[in-house]
């Protein structure tokens, strides 16, 4: 758990992150999302104590974190950075062996990590393993510089725009992994974007921030329902928040009995995916799939407008 | 790349063969010599005087990269930050001041030999090395230098597995300028009584004698040529080979 009390942080005068308060719960993802100078990436590095706050202090699970070591605390924070900051003289593996070389392992222990983290992420230990960053594309820096984060089994990850540098296609797939990653793992993830619909899609909680202050910590679907300010709603983009609001909820809570012609949704289909394929395929119920794969229920056009609208 | 490594083995072997049998390049440097008077320079072995030459340079340049190394990481900590303009100027001033101004100011405080041409050398080969150092301390990415911090690298541990294996190449590309205005300057150490290759030049210019000139010119600028080559060489094997 991460608990923020009252921290601010002043720089010459100017509050950048002024007295903010939050609590991120253990093993939950908190998006936090504002735009650039919002003080969102400050605020996570004082997480890590890379900034230290001016006032108020950062506990985690309970303990100041002003009271231990930086390099010790850091050893024990996952850390992920937008152009993933890999150290350009060691390979893929040695980068990854970083945190348990720091503290220590033995050799044969941090091999063993270094091989399991990378067939976590789906990387060739044997290809990739030697490999120099430079020689990586930018799907792979990036799984590698999560599997440096977790090399030493940290609970708390800090995220800062880990995708920030990929191409739209893998970035999406990137975020898919994360979130699987992280529910396997039950790591604590503080991710910092400012990108809205990358924290609807991660995050448990968003907080939306701004000017260096929360103006809404909340869970997604409450964010979209109901913007607590004018910027919340200019960040979530007016024209998109219904079908914001469809893609968080599994198009299979609105099956009612019957049957229906054509391809079936997948169970794992969401509202706004379900609307999608009635666009497309010009039908206006669909069947969906159940857990076992087969079609369990119908889906139907005037179901899906009506959970498109919060309250 | 061929051409090239021609060149160098020919160098390498007109050098080498030079120290170990001058005589058999007398006929090529007899038109030089005044008639008369001795082709090759006889008062000392060229193997010798090679070797001093060589040695005073190592002995300047080892501890001018050292303290020029120390110079540019102390100047990038943050503590140090301060003390950037000043090295920098301190650096610069050894560099503007002629050799030959160095070499009359140290003999009366040092005496007539060595020392006065070590001491120049060693405040030639500052500047190079400090500025590249610099440059390749500087030159770590703002990302990579974050990423240290945040994996909880104490400063120290920084330094030495990130900071300077990344400015590695551009120290010793430094090193390399270094090396060679330090074996140019070394000749004129002899104006002193330095033992170097420079005795040879100036035996021949007492004498008039176009002869000793010419090979202890030449001698002195393939050893600069090869010793950068050489050292361009190790440039490349780091860069090719990150560690």
């Amino acid at each position: 758990m991460i608990r923020f009390e009252s921290v601010s942080k002043v720089y010459d005068g100017i509050a950048v992150v002024d007295d903010v308060s939050l609590t991120l719960e253990r093993g939950t993802i908190t998006a936090v999302v504002g735009t650039s100078g919002s003080g969102k990436s400050t605020l996570l590095r004082m997480v890590n104590r890379l900034v230290e706050p001016t006032a108020g202090r950062v506990l985690l699970d309970g303990t100041d974190t002003a009271s231990v070591p930086a390099a010790d605390l850091r050893r024990r924070i996952g850390y992920v950075i937008q152009d993933h900051g890999l150290f350009p003289h060691w390979t893929a593996a040695r980068n990854i062996a970083t945190v348990p070389g720091l503290l220590g392992w033995p050799r044969a222990a941090i091999d063993a990590r270094v091989r399991e983290l990378m067939l976590m992420l789906q990387l060739d230990p044997d290809v990739i393993g030697p490999r120099f960053p430079h020689e990586l594309s930018g799907g792979q820096a990036q799984r590698v510089g999560v599997a440096r984060a977790l090399a030493a089994r940290p609970e708390v990850l800090l995220m800062d725009e880990p995708f920030g540098a990929l191409d739209p296609v893998i970035r999406q797939q990137a975020q898919t992994d994360l979130r699987k990653l992280q529910q396997q793992l039950g790591t604590t993830v503080m991710l910092v974007t400012h990108d809205m619909a990358e924290a609807i899609r991660l995050g448990d909680r968003i907080a939306v921030m701004r000017a260096g202050r929360i103006d809404q910590f909340a869970p997604p679907a409450e964010i979209i329902a109901a913007p607590a300010t004018g910027f919340v709603a200019d960040l979530l983009g007016e024209g998109d928040r219904a079908f914001r609001y469809l893609s968080l909820q599994p198009a299979a809570r609105l099956a009612r009995p019957g049957a229906a012609d054509g391809p079936v949704l997948p169970a794992d289909a969401t509202m706004a995916d379900a609307l999608a394929e009635m666009i497309w395929s010009g039908r206006d119920r669909l069947p969906v799939a159940g857990p076992d794969g087969h079609p369990a229920g119908v889906c139907t056009r005037d179901d899906l407008i009506r959970a498109g609208r919060p309250g | 790349m061929t051409g090239a490594l021609i060149g160098r083995l020919v160098l390498l072997a007109g050098v080498l063969g030079f120290i170990l049998a001058p005589d058999s390049f007398v006929p090529l440097l007899r038109p030089f010599a005044p008639d008369g008077m001795p082709v090759i320079y006889d008062r000392a072995g060229f193997g010798n005087l090679t070797l001093w030459h060589l040695g005073l340079v190592v002995a300047a340049i080892v501890p001018s990269a050292l303290l020029a190394i120390l110079l540019a990481v102390l100047v990038t900590r943050p503590r140090g930050a301060e003390f950037l303009p000043l090295s920098r100027a301190l650096v610069g001033f050894g560099q503007t001041f002629p050799p030959v101004a160095v070499l009359a100011l140290a003999v009366p405080v040092v005496g007539f030999g060595a020392w006065p041409t070590l001491i120049a050398l060693f405040l030639y080969g500052l500047l190079p090395i400090f500025e590249n150092a610099l440059a390749g301390l500087v030159g770590v990415p703002a990302s990579v230098a974050l990423a240290a911090d945040g994996m909880g690298m104490t400063p120290r541990q920084k330094l030495w597995q990130v900071e300077l294996p990344l400015a590695l190449p551009l120290v010793v590309e430094g090193i390399r300028i270094s090396a060679v205005i330090a074996i140019s300057t070394a000749a004129i150490g002899s104006t002193v009584a330095a033992r170097s290759l420079g005795e040879v030049i100036i035996a021949g210019l007492n004498a008039n004698n176009l002869s000793f000139v010419v090979q202890g010119g030449l001698l002195t600028a393939g050893l600069a040529v090869l010793v950068y080559d050489g050292l361009g060489l190790v440039v490349a094997a780091i860069r090719r080979r990150p560690r």
